[in-house]
């Protein structure tokens, strides 16, 4: 090879997230969205739907941490909002859906073998997302005492099955794959 | 169960052509003039525009229906509701109880209702008109990092596929004996996780793979990154923008100047 070989100058490497984890975080949002959508169950009168969208928030933040609960459970649950027809609630999903994400990891991921630490941590993860919704409705939406309250027992329930669930997925998920715990 | 909607519809309107960060800021601030305004009449003219708007977007007519369909039972419930909590104002119509409904309440849930509906369609307005990959494209001009746009991207591409993935998997576990639509609240969530396992651990495999190829497409291997596609502003979209923001501040300035209640 005779060829004239100019030194490369290579730009030094951008600071991105790692492949990993952009593509986990973008595959986990998706599914928070989907897992919303697919379990989709209207079931009052009222405004009331339930879906199981709550167990994937609590799966993210208990499984891979604070930052992709966080991300994932807002961002995939806000899309799952505009996707069922319900757009206005999107901003406060994502917040709510977010701080919920947010403590629940900071709190559950430390130690996931203690269930009290478990219970904890999504107790205090939903207090945030209820707490979140309430004042939303009452202060921003000005919707009246009545609609917020109104809310108030669906989200409770929401977030017990939602917890409960989460925590089982969790723990299946990870010895059926054993490759997450290590992330 | 239905299939995902991608709220896009294809279209050649001018809704269509113009720049999503226009759109994006348009509907921003006409959400924020929803919060500004106080007055019923006007809060009523800004919905008329904003459904101006969703028509001229030609949507389907099943699309705005669906569009539709929650905002109004969201607006009835609040008119009903909003009178038995608010027992404040003369003169009063009924008195049930300790619930007083009087004509101010009514009227104060009336407006909330509109400001409401307005809140709730303008964001079809942007959804409508606007393909996922250019809104996530606008995001990122707008100062979003890349690689929180490029994960965006990856989860809107995959949430139909995660769709039918949910939707196979549970009929393979139907065939197996699984009851999905049987028992309570507690019982049919707990039927579910036979299903969200096989899915979650599937999406998990399928992250592995989309890592790999990020990585073999070079993916941040340099921080001056170049587009194939890039936005550029043309003359009509800096005219519609200076038209929203007209549309924003001439209230603002009657209000908060000259004093007059809007």
């Amino acid at each position: 090879m005779s060829e004239v070989t100019e030194p490369v100058v290579r730009p030094a490497p951008a600071k991105f997230v790692s492949p990993r984890t952009v593509a986990l975080y973008g595959v986990l949002t998706a599914l928070t969205a989907a897992i919303t959508y697919a379990s989709y169950t209207p079931f009052s009168p009222t405004r009331g739907y339930f879906n199981l969208g709550e167990s994937m928030v609590f799966f993210s933040a208990l499984t891979f941490g604070w930052s992709a609960g966080a991300i994932c459970g807002g961002i995939g649950s806000a899309a799952a909002d505009i996707l069922l027809g319900s757009g206005i609630y999107a901003p406060i999903t994502l917040m709510a859906k977010g701080a919920e994400g947010f403590v629940a990891g900071i709190i559950g991921k430390r130690d996931t073998s203690k269930p009290v630490l478990i219970a904890v941590a999504i107790g205090t993860g939903g207090a945030c997302m209820i707490t979140g919704y309430f004042l939303y409705e009452l202060f921003i939406l000005d919707v009246g005492l009545g609609k917020a309250l109104a809310e108030v027992p669906i989200n409770v329930g929401q977030v017990v099955i939602g917890g409960t669930i989460g925590a089982l997925l969790s723990y299946y998920v990870k010895r059926s794959y054993p490759k997450v715990a290590g992330a | 169960m239905a299939m995902f909607i991608d709220l896009y519809t294809e279209a050649d309107t001018f809704l269509h052509r113009m720049d999503p960060r226009v759109k994006v800021v348009s509907i921003l601030l006409l959400s924020l003039l929803a919060f500004l305004v106080t007055n019923l009449y006007s809060l009523l003219v800004l919905l008329a525009f904003i459904f101006l708007l969703l028509f001229l977007s030609r949507a389907t007519l099943s699309r705005t229906l669906f569009a539709l369909k929650f905002v109004v039972r969201f607006m009835l419930l609040i008119v009903i509701l909003w009178p038995l909590f608010d027992p404040t104002g003369t003169p009063v119509l009924a008195t049930l109880g300790p619930v007083k409904i009087t004509e101010p309440a009514i009227w104060r849930g009336v407006t909330s209702a509109v400001r409401v509906g307005c809140l709730a369609t303008v964001w079809y307005i942007l959804m409508f008109t606007t393909s996922q990959r250019d809104l996530v494209r606008a995001l990122v001009k707008m100062g979003v990092r890349f690689d929180f746009g490029l994960a965006l991207a990856i989860s809107l591409r995959f949430l139909p596929t995660f769709g039918a993935l949910i939707e196979n998997i549970k009929d393979a576990q139907r065939a197996r004996g699984l009851e999905l639509g049987k028992g309570g609240l507690l019982k049919r969530s707990k039927n579910y996780v036979a299903v969200l396992v096989p899915t979650i651990v599937s999406a998990l495999r399928t992250a592995d793979t989309l890592a790999l190829a990020l990585q073999s497409r070079a993916y941040g291997a340099r921080a001056d990154r170049t587009y194939l596609r890039d936005l550029t502003m043309r003359a009509a979209d800096y005219a519609s923008l200076g038209v929203v923001i007209a549309i924003f501040a001439l209230p603002m300035i009657a209000r908060f100047v000259f004093d007059i209640g809007i």
